[in-house]
């Protein structure tokens, strides 16, 4: 029996040992590396110089816009992506005629598997001179200016990541059972209070779900405002393309990155908590 | 609702006629439409430098999404039989490793290997006996680890959700008759957990060829598709780059049909 | 051609004669040629048994060119024509890979392998590329087309370091104002209008460009201090300007014509072969020099040092020199090439252009840009934070 349990054990080492040499190369070492990186010097001529100084985390505050900009935008255009992802979601998963509804979705997932690169290049086209403000010459609105502005980025966003945002969604919505709309209704509940008291708190763990991809995506954020941006619209992620491929002050740049997955730790784990408490207290309510 | 529903696909989906229709441009300019002609997709096509960098996409794709199949399979199962701080340990390396930009990813793989490197290559010289020492340098490699690294995470994650919901009944009855665990796992297991690692698989493939921002620092002198479009763009635009868009689109809905036929047939099955 | 593997081409001794003269008369492709034969196979596995012996009809190099060679330049900055002749005459795809700075360049070439064959570095960089290790010394016998005594001497001279040649002259140019003459009701005439146009008729319209070079220079000369200058104090001044011009600008880019071309922006930092590709189209645009001063250079082809095609590169860097080539480009892009032999060949009425060859009073005001600018630390954070305001 003995030599059954020990053999299970080493099957199980044997099953985890890929996956653990990975994680230690590819993940313990490089971020420890940046770790340390993020105490030296730059050189002379750009790159890294081992020393042990604070002075590249004493110089964060001349990135402080790129992260006031993350810091807004990132939750921004993950709440503007739930709102229009949500009602789409919604028909999708209660209105739509079941006939259609495996096309429908398909419809929404295609475009999360063509290159996003290319979708965010071709909005260049549209929010540039001669698309949108051409158009709102004709109706008489003047000199609008979308590309090259926040504004110009956070359609992008949205954009983007809409996909993300609506399958989950979806996914929560579709497990919830139609016969208790049909029940809230008998009993007289206006559909507003049907929505706000059954399907809403139905529906986020998806929201959740939904949220923190793209939150998670944002944060590290650079092709979007790179594209639509102009080089005016800085992210974090934009601040260290720079710093490594143009200032190349690798050590500010390690320190810049050390913050930002600080910044994202201390975010992702309050939030977690935060759902675990919001699902703990609804099932507390449902048993009631 | 369904207007808006309505919008909301118009939304969706005029950027990506916006790319098809400029694809057929005759002019050299993409922002001005000269005649409609096909010719930008044969200059793509004949183009050497787009072929090698959607071969190198999907070499570097289909090899990190195998890996990430086999590696995040084989953890997912090991992680269920295990408990205690080790179970911890892992819990917070695939939470960390999904969690952190891959722009974060990119820079610090960059940093340590090319300073591993540094350290490496002089032992390398040393030690060799033939002509010319290997050097080890960044390139498709390196791209593969780093992808390998996010997709495996995300494989574990969606297999294990799968074991989760698993009937272990029917692995209890395999066992009770005496099926060696081999047998158990390959008749039983793998054909429950398939799904789950075909659409970790096709998920993988999905993030790892569409990435621009790891390999843009870890590839070396390695161009993958996403590169090549984004210096495209950067250097005054061509319709060639509608064109290959429009090719890249169409390859994965042509995919994705194929499998839903493959997976519907399944069903019936 | 020794008997013995011939007979193992996949091809008729008849056949290959025959593809051999249409190759010979230029009719097909070398590669093709190659392809056809099977050569390219037999070649590769007997690699340089034959040295030369097929290489190109002009002898560009000894020894096989490959098929492939990546080129680093700036945008607009070559004639596609010229890339496409070079790849039909030698069957070498070209990959062209754009940057907006020097900065990127030296970057890109400091994280390790590029894998770049040939790239355009700039007078102010070639100290720095030295010290570091990062390029090679050209040999000059194997650019015949190359010929130093045609050349103007202030602009070729930057690319010696410690007595070797690095980097062989490609064009001259000077960095001055691009304006929509339709748009904006005052011509600018030197820096200082330049901020001030864009914090009053031309907000939301203007580009600086990506580049600590030039846009910390422009600010520094609207101050009225040196382009180069690393001064501290002065330096606080220039970034003062920029980060109370960026809410008015229209993009931080170095690549300036589309928008301009389009209309979104009416005025911009440029290059003056930008300057004249632009009122080539469009006679609005118009370009001068700041009174205030600012940049004057040249920039070279050069070898990084780990060049995975050297052949091909060389090959390239010879035929790019060629006169009639040079005219060529020329006439795409626009930038003086300090050729004697060139401006042979180009129409009288170039020399008398002023967006290539500016009155004397101003161009006396340039400076060349000065090589500590390039590795400076304050110069690049300072670009950093006015990129990130």
């Amino acid at each position: 029996m003995a030599t059954e349990a020990s053999k299970g054990r080493w099957l199980t080492a044997g099953l985890l040992a890929p996956s653990s040499i990975w994680f230690l190369i590819m993940l313990v070492m490089p971020l420890v590396v940046v770790a340390i990186f993020s105490f030296g010097e730059r050189a002379p001529a750009g790159g890294y110089t081992a020393s042990f100084t604070f002075e590249q985390y004493a110089n964060l505050p001349a990135r402080l816009k790129a992260f006031q900009n993350t810091l807004t935008l990132a939750p921004l255009g993950t709440v503007l992506t739930l709102l229009v992802a949500y009602p789409l979601a919604y028909y999708l998963a209660v209105k739509a005629p079941s006939r259609w509804k495996l096309a429908l979705l398909v419809l929404v997932i295609v475009p999360f598997w063509t290159s996003l690169l290319i979708r965010t290049y071709a909005w260049i086209f549209i929010l540039g001179g001669r698309g949108i403000p051409t158009l709102l010459e004709f109706i008489g609105i003047e000199g609008v200016r979308l590309i090259n502005t926040p504004t110009a980025v956070v359609i992008g966003i949205v954009y983007i990541y809409l996909p993300l945002m609506v399958f989950p969604i979806f996914v929560s919505l579709e497990k919830l059972d139609k016969r208790l709309l049909e029940a809230s209704n008998d009993l007289g509940g206006s559909p507003f209070r049907t929505f706000l008291q059954i399907t809403l708190p139905l529906s986020i763990p998806g929201m959740a779900t939904g949220c923190m991809l793209v939150f998670i995506l944002l944060m590290g954020e650079f092709l979007i405002p790179a594209i639509l941006g102009g080089g005016k619209v800085f992210f974090i992620g934009n601040a260290l393309v720079d710093l490594f491929l143009q200032s190349r002050n690798w050590p500010f740049g390690a320190a810049v990155a050390t913050t930002l997955v600080i910044i994202m730790l201390v975010i992702v784990s309050i939030y977690m908590r935060l759902m675990m408490r919001v699902s703990a207290h609804r099932e507390d309510v449902s048993i009631m | 609702m369904r207007l808006y529903s309505i919008a909301v696909y118009l939304f969706l989906y005029i950027p990506i006629g916006i790319i098809v229709l400029f694809s057929f441009n005759a002019g050299r300019h993409a922002s001005e439409l000269k005649g409609l002609s096909v010719k930008w997709y044969g200059k793509a096509l004949d183009n050497p430098f787009v072929i090698d960098a959607l071969f190198t996409s999907l070499t570097i794709a289909f090899c990190a999404a195998t890996l990430a199949s086999i590696m995040g399979t084989s953890a997912a199962l090991a992680l269920q039989r295990i408990k205690g701080p080790l179970k911890a340990i892992f819990d917070g390396m695939i939470y960390i490793s999904i969690m952190i930009p891959g722009i974060v990813i990119g820079i610090a793989t960059l940093v340590a290997l090319v300073s591993v490197f540094d350290v490496l290559n002089p032992i390398i010289a040393d030690v060799w006996l033939g002509d010319k020492a290997p050097k080890l340098e960044l390139g498709m490699i390196s791209v593969i680890a780093a992808h390998t690294l996010f997709t495996m995470s995300l494989v574990i994650v969606i297999v294990r959700a799968r074991i989760a919901g698993m009937d272990r009944a029917l692995i209890e009855a395999s066992t009770d008759l005496y099926a060696s665990p081999w047998a158990t796992f390959r008749q039983v297991t793998l054909p429950q957990l398939a799904p789950a690692i075909l659409a970790g698989f096709l998920l993988s493939f999905t993030f790892s060829f569409d990435d621009f921002i790891i390999s843009f620092f870890v590839a070396g002198p390695n161009t993958t598709l996403p590169i090549y479009v984004f210096s495209s763009i950067r250097r005054g635009i061509t319709p060639e780059v509608n064109a290959i868009g429009a090719m890249v689109m169409g390859a994965s809905l042509l995919l994705l049909i194929v499998a839903q036929l493959l997976l519907r047939r399944d069903h019936r099955r | 051609m020794s008997k013995s593997y011939k007979d193992d081409l996949p091809i008729t001794a008849k056949k290959f004669m025959e593809e051999f003269r249409r190759y010979q008369n230029g009719s097909v492709s070398r590669r093709h040629f190659l392809g056809v034969t099977g050569l390219g196979t037999a070649m590769a596995v007997l690699g340089g048994a034959v040295p030369g012996a097929l290489s190109s009809r002009k002898a560009h190099a000894a020894g096989d060119l490959g098929d492939r060679l990546v080129f680093s330049t700036w945008p607009n900055y070559f004639d596609p024509a010229n890339i496409e002749k070079f790849t039909k005459d030698t069957g070498v795809a070209i990959q062209i890979n754009t940057f907006g700075s020097n900065e990127e360049m030296l970057a890109k070439l400091q994280a390790g392998a590029t894998g770049w064959d040939v790239f355009v570095p700039t007078n102010y960089t070639f100290e720095t590329y030295v010290g570091e290790d990062l390029i090679q010394p050209l040999d000059l016998s194997r650019l015949p087309n190359h010929d130093p005594n045609s050349q103007e001497a202030i602009f070729a001279g930057p690319a010696t370091v410690n007595g070797k040649i690095y980097g062989v002259l490609k064009n001259w140019g000077h960095t001055g104002i691009s304006y929509n003459t339709d748009k904006l009701s005052k011509a600018p005439t030197s820096w200082k209008d330049f901020f001030d146009i864009t914090m009053g008729e031309g907000s939301g319209h203007t580009i600086v460009h990506d580049y600590q070079l030039t846009t910390i220079g422009a600010a520094l000369c609207a101050h009225g201090f040196s382009f180069n200058s690393n001064d501290p104090a002065e330096l606080a001044q220039a970034e003062k300007t920029l980060i109370d011009a960026k809410p008015h600008l229209f993009a931080i880019s170095s690549d300036i014509q589309p928008s301009m071309r389009s209309g979104d922006a009416w005025m911009t930092i440029a290059w003056n072969g930008d300057a004249l590709q632009l009122n080539k189209d469009m006679p609005e645009i118009a370009y001068t020099l700041g009174t205030d001063g600012g940049e004057i250079w040249s920039d070279f082809y050069a070898i990084p040092k780990e060049a995975p095609h050297l052949n091909a590169a060389y090959a390239f860097i010879d035929f790019m020199l060629d006169p009639q080539v040079q005219v060529g480009e020329f006439n795409v892009h626009g930038y003086a090439i300090g050729d004697a032999r060139v401006d042979a060949l180009l129409p009288s009425d170039v020399s008398e252009n002023p967006i290539l060859f500016p009155a004397k009073e101003l161009m006396s005001g340039l400076e060349f840009g000065a090589a500590s600018t390039l590795t400076n630390p304050d110069r690049a954070e300072l670009l950093a934070r006015f990129k990130s305001a």
